[in-house]
């Protein structure tokens, strides 16, 4: 029986091992194209070999073509409009959801519905007629433009609030009593209590914007305004595209969000259970 | 409520209430949620009650006449026809593909925590990259055809050809997606009591009636939930496929999504894009709802 219990661990480790490696295999082999010549990505595809995942010539050569080829601004176009949109974002959703939470006022509920009926729109479906908007308002090819539509996330705002909800009220009536204002309560009590969901909803912001494709794509089509996802894109719809090239602005784009993943998987895990299971 | 000042409210309690301190937490979400959700949804329904011939010339009042060109038009006809299709694959796919890996790396396996990050993975990445990389590994000199050849098996044409272009971006949205439903069915598994299992084994249940009458029923809210939402994120697929097909060949993978850009920027029809835009929006606002009551019946 227990013999039996162990081979068929074993047995689902192998297989478990082997369907992990499958979904690994593609980025992999992007980061053997990243580090070799496309000569060598495509001589050594026929036959199949080992040789196929490791690179035998390994080299930074493509990076270097990539960055002198203006990729360097598309990433750094990223990496601006990210961090502007987890600035603001956060700061707009935390308020919000501590308004949700905490405050009464009149016409909360009427409030509360607008929140959610609005965010029940998924905002690919309204991207396009936003976009007339927008270039109605001048801001196609800004960086305002870019951000504007990352910071207000339901997803952020409803995760937050879950988490405030949580916050024990005596805290801010003790608070109240000692002279702190709402902004003092906001700030001093709520914040530093809820690291957790604002790591959360940080990473929400920052994966929506990190990896927005179609947005960027109406708004921004100037080279200069490109960014990253964008940029890797139509690199590889050029014909006579350098596949090394490709590869490594892929390699380099998808690296961002690889590093955030593990350096936060403990929160992301966590706040991906909350939204499950809260609904 | 009250015309006291947050300072004086602040004071009294049971009197925390008043407006202007509402209006500076609440106002940026607020005006957020209405100038870039509801506006454009507001002017979506507006742009297709009107025709843009050409774009250029002056916009004319043409009631619902746009959704009755719409639904006959052949092209919209087939995007529907090839979203349906699609989502009708794609969704009860990914779910079973989810449901699998989520109990086998639920399991106390060695490393499973790394499988689980390895499958994870390409959830983080940027859906362009992804799509990027797989344009390249379809090419008729690429690994796929290469892995084929070691089998002595003839290449497969993938995205160049209408009978195999579809399936083919199902396998890219599917490798893309799975981890992230998995991610949460895994969460649903760990809350279920394992006095359950228990029970059950002591009734003699066997592996799969365990999973049958124990782990899928306890999973049921967990499910309903990555079936909903799942099926959105499918209704919505848009870069995947303007990257590796533009809805070709023949428009045998010309999703919703894609033929609504298409219609509002190779085209320029401003009118036609909303009519349609308004058609994607409801399904996918109708499918939201359902969730939601799905949700709620779920507790009960």
């Amino acid at each position: 029986m227990a013999a039996g219990a162990r081979g068929g661990r074993v047995g689902m480790a192998l297989l478990g091992g082997l369907i992990a490696l499958l979904f690994f295999l593609p980025l992999w082999w992007a980061l053997a194209g990243a580090l070799r010549s496309e000569q060598e990505t495509f001589r050594t595809l026929s036959p199949v070999s080992l040789w196929t995942l490791i690179p035998g010539q390994p080299t930074l050569g493509n990076f270097a073509s990539l960055v002198h080829g203006g990729f360097g601004r598309a990433m750094l176009n990223s990496a601006v409009v990210t961090a502007a949109t987890l600035v603001v974002g956060l700061a707009i959703c935390s308020t919000a959801a501590f308004g949700l939470a905490v405050l009464r006022f009149p016409g909360r509920t009427t409030v509360f519905a607008v929140m959610v009926v609005s965010f029940l729109i998924p905002f690919d479906a309204i991207a396009i007629p936003l976009s007339a908007l927008f270039r109605d308002f001048e801001l196609q090819n800004t960086h305002l433009g870019l951000v504007l539509p990352g910071v207000g996330n339901g997803f952020a705002v409803f995760l937050l609030r879950g988490f405030f909800l949580g916050v024990p009220k005596e805290l801010a009536e003790a608070a109240h009593v000692d002279g702190l204002g709402w902004w003092g309560i906001f700030w001093r009590i709520y914040l530093p209590l809820s690291k957790p969901a604002m790591v959360g909803a940080g990473l929400i912001l920052f994966v929506f914007q990190w990896q927005a494709y179609l947005w960027p794509l109406l708004i921004a089509p100037s080279p200069a305004m490109k960014v990253a996802p964008v940029a890797i894109a139509q690199l590889s719809g050029e014909r006579g595209a350098d596949f090394g090239a490709i590869f490594a602005g892929a390699v380099l784009t998808a690296l961002v969000p690889l590093l955030v993943l593990l350096f936060f998987q403990r929160y992301f895990t966590q706040s991906l259970s909350g939204s499950g299971t809260k609904g | 409520m009250t015309t006291a000042t947050p300072r004086t409210a602040v004071g009294r309690r049971g009197r925390f209430g008043d407006w202007p301190i509402a209006v500076t937490f609440l106002g940026p979400a607020v005006l957020a949620a209405v100038l870039l959700r509801l506006w454009p949804a507001a002017r979506a329904v507006w742009d297709s009650l009107r025709s843009t011939p050409f774009g250029l010339a002056p916009t004319t009042w043409v009631g619902l006449d746009q959704y009755r060109w719409l639904f006959t038009d052949p092209a919209f006809l087939n995007s529907l026809k090839v979203t349906a299709l699609f989502g009708i694959v794609v969704n009860p796919l990914q779910i079973a593909v989810a449901l699998a890996l989520a109990v086998l790396f639920n399991e106390r396996i060695r490393g499973v925590g790394l499988m689980r990050t390895l499958v994870f993975l390409p959830v983080a990445i940027p859906q362009s990259v992804s799509a990027v990389i797989w344009a390249v590994a379809f090419r008729p000199d690429g690994p796929l055809n290469g892995v084929l050849a070691l089998f002595g098996l003839g290449g497969l044409r993938y995205l160049t050809s209408p009978g195999q272009a579809l399936a083919s971006i199902v396998v890219v949205v599917s490798w893309i997606g799975v981890g992230y439903w998995m991610m949460f069915l895994i969460a649903g598994l760990k809350e279920i009591d394992p006095n359950l299992y228990d029970a059950a084994a002591l009734d003699g249940a066997g592996r799969w009636a365990r999973f049958r009458y124990v782990t899928v029923p306890q999973l049921r809210r967990q499910l309903a939930f990555v079936l909903v939402a799942d099926t959105v994120s499918n209704l919505l697929l848009f870069a995947p496929v303007q990257i590796l097909t533009k809805g070709g060949p023949d428009g045998s993978t010309d999703v919703l999504m894609n033929d609504i850009f298409e219609r509002a920027y190779t085209e320029a029809d401003v009118g036609a894009a909303a009519a349609a835009t308004v058609v994607l929006t409801a399904v996918a606002l109708a499918i939201v709802v359902v969730q939601f009551r799905l949700l709620s019946s779920g507790k009960d």
